[in-house]
């Protein structure tokens, strides 16, 4: 059964580069695009790309963007049949998919009850064992008693993870090395959690010596096929935040590759998964991968997949949304080259990554072969405090890996962003270091050399740039006092010549009448 | 003839550099005694096409008030370029120093959501005074000298711009 739903006009609940990145498939496809903004985003780049822009309320998110009965409300005053959430935000909040079906709006993304299955870490991590897919060793649920916690560790060998089950972004997670520090940590970690998420449930992992994150995108429709896309290698991570993401992963081989698929399939068939979904895995260093978690939604990195694919994910996302079949078998999946993406943050990584809102007084991005720059901004647009850092994904494809490595060197060198810090030398150090460059690293590696990503200039042009700044200062110096004298010359020529004459009769005549005056 | 003097590194040096202009967008540079033919190309907004003894460069500034960030093949220098009457100006405000009462500013627009320290606290070099959220992140503000917070202008849940000031530390 073919059950369609026709989409006309999509409302992109979010903001920014996602934002555009949907619309403008949405444009291909010939619908009409609805944007939503809170008052600092009023002049953001998706406002002017949309067809319809509606003001959802002040800059915190917590008083717009996440503020469900206001995007419901824009959606039923546009007429718009269906509401693309992008990441973030309401994304992969199962309340907004309800609120969106009882007001009869395609919400493009899973069901409901799919994001319910995978929310909750411990509660995901058990419906993954029911379906056979690898979890990281550790308690089977939340463990209530820190005494009972701490026999749990004891008897699995330290170090352990403690985590949050409402977890994510790294907050109420602790790594534990001996016995001794536990009781400390379990209480920490409790603590963090309750302020975080409002549920302090904790459990208990095994640590995994020099994990890789290495995470499968899956499609499914809503007719029985369920398909995945490859991998992205995504271990290039600062504090919870991804930073390099490239396909294929160096660890990965054909074999290994085909059952992690199958294993995401199978972890996406067991929540009855729709749409575009990542299933992330830990891969430990004997090659041994474990469930993570799974993301309900479009990810971040999700064009890495497009460039080695040639997919387009959104376009697919919003067929399955129409009700469609997705008329790709799994053998029909092309996997082409290399392709890696970098994230351009608005930061400045020699202040300690202190972020940089602000306004941006000139940009120019890069462009040439095989070169993609999703971007939501633009020059003159101030990056308001209110949100995200990420400004842009650069990304680059070739055939090779070396070679994509290069062009996204290229690429970056070619990036300018004037007036905010941005993070671009930070990339560029990444991509050139030899334990990237090898394939050999790990979620560790931004920490473990952090020393060697933070580089100061190199002396060797320091000359340059003092010639630069010097000429320009002397440039602008002189042009002052050109145009100071060029505009008293245009304002004398300006007058006519019997205003001139006019005007000197006057003093003249004010002078003689002072000395007479004196007299 | 003009001497400029840029400071680098936050003004802990100092280098002299002498122009002379022999024609549009030609100069003659000297730098710690080696002179330069330079061909100076201005492109858009911030962007100099330099040929320098015949090496290309393009390089870009990134002017912030009184800083200006250089581009070069990689490299980012930010100096301060100053004529010889500023540079007069610039030191008789003696502004290198950290004697005294310090001044704690928030370098970007956010919101306080912690203050660590209260008027009177002993604080060391680098302890954290002041945490502003801005983009999603907590930003630690910490004291650049050992000493006593002698005045607090913020509290917790108060919307700050950039360069506002946040406490003192003698």
């Amino acid at each position: 059964m073919n059950v369609r739903r026709p989409i006309r006009k999509v409302l992109v609940a979010n903001r920014g580069e996602i934002a555009v990145r949907v619309m403008r498939t949405c444009r291909e496809m010939g619908i009409q695009t609805v944007a939503v903004y809170s008052d600092a985003d009023r002049g953001s780049l998706h406002v002017r790309f949309a067809d319809e822009a509606v003001r959802i309320g002040p800059s915190p998110s917590r008083e717009s963007y996440l503020v469900i009965d206001r995007i419901i409300g824009a959606a039923k005053a546009t007429d718009a049949d269906a509401v693309h959430p992008g990441y973030g935000f309401l994304s992969e909040k199962p309340d907004f998919a309800r609120a969106l079906e009882a007001e009869n709006i395609a919400f493009i993304g899973p069901r409901a009850e799919s994001m319910d299955a995978m929310g909750v870490k411990t509660t995901a991590r058990k419906n993954m064992q029911a379906a056979g897919v690898p979890t990281v060793p550790g308690s089977a649920a939340a463990i209530p008693d820190e005494k009972e916690a701490k026999a749990f560790a004891d008897e699995m060998g330290y170090p352990v993870m403690i985590k949050a089950a409402a977890g994510g972004g790294g907050k109420g997670m602790k790594k534990c090395e001996r016995g001794e520090d536990f009781g400390a940590m379990w209480q920490s970690a409790r603590r963090e959690a309750g302020g975080a998420f409002g549920d302090d449930r904790l459990y208990v992992e095994r640590f995994l010596d020099k994990p890789r994150h290495v995470e499968i995108q899956v499609f499914a429709d809503e007719h029985g096929n369920c398909v995945h896309l490859g991998e992205r290698e995504c271990s290039v991570q600062r504090r919870q935040q991804k930073v390099i993401e490239e396909s294929p992963s160096c660890i990965l081989d054909e074999d290994m590759r085909t059952s992690m698929g199958e294993v995401a399939v199978r972890a996406a068939r067991a929540v009855n998964y729709r749409g575009a979904g990542t299933v992330e895995f830990l891969v430990d260093a004997k090659r041994n991968f474990y469930f993570l978690e799974m993301n309900t939604r479009l990810q971040v990195e999700h064009p890495v997949t497009e460039l080695v694919s040639g997919l387009d994910l959104v376009r697919m996302q919003i067929l399955v949304a129409r009700g469609e079949e997705l008329h790709l078998a799994q053998d029909q999946v092309v996997r082409r080259g290399h392709a890696i993406e970098a994230r351009v943050y608005a930061e400045d990584p020699a202040r300690g990554f202190m972020p940089s809102p602000g306004r941006i007084s000139y940009l120019r991005v890069p462009s040439g072969p095989g070169v993609r720059d999703d971007s939501g901004v633009y020059t003159g647009w101030v990056v308001p405090q209110f949100y995200d850092p990420m400004i842009s994904k650069l990304l680059a494809w070739a055939p090779t890996r070396e070679q994509a490595i290069e062009r996204l060197r290229r690429a970056l060198g070619e990036y300018t962003v004037h007036g905010i810090s941005v993070n671009l030398h930070y990339l560029e150090r990444v991509l050139d270091h030899p334990a990237f460059r090898s394939g050999e690293y790990d979620t560790g590696f931004c920490a473990k050399y952090a020393n060697d990503l933070i580089v100061k200039p190199d002396p060797q042009y320091q000359g340059v740039a003092l010639i630069a700044a010097a000429v320009v200062a002397f440039e602008r110096d002189h042009d002052e006092a050109e145009a100071f004298n060029a505009r008293a010359r245009a304002a004398h020529a300006s007058r006519s010549s019997w205003q001139l004459v006019g005007r000197a009769r006057a003093l003249r005549a004010r002078s003689t009448a002072r000395v007479r005056g004196i007299r | 003839m003009t001497t400029y003097v840029a400071l680098l590194d936050g003004g802990k040096r100092e280098e002299t550099v002498k122009v002379t202009r022999h024609g549009t967008g030609h100069y003659q540079v000297e730098i710690g005694g080696r002179v330069h033919q330079v061909d100076a190309f201005r492109h858009d907004h911030g962007t100099v096409s330099l040929l320098v003894d015949a090496q290309s460069y393009s390089v870009q500034l990134d002017r912030r008030q009184a800083e200006v960030k250089v581009h070069v093949r990689g490299n980012q220098y930010p100096l301060e370029i100053l004529d010889e009457r500023r540079l007069r100006m610039r030191r008789a405000a003696g502004k290198f120093t950290l004697e005294g009462k310090q001044t704690l500013t928030s370098p970007m627009p956010g919101k306080v959501v912690k203050v660590l320290a209260r008027v009177g606290d002993a604080v060391k070099e680098g302890q954290g005074v002041v945490v502003i959220e801005a983009m999603k992140m907590e930003n630690e503000m910490k004291s650049p000298k050992d000493g006593k917070v002698v005045e607090l202008h913020v509290v917790e849940g108060q919307a700050v711009d950039g360069g506002a000031r946040l406490a003192a530390i003698e």
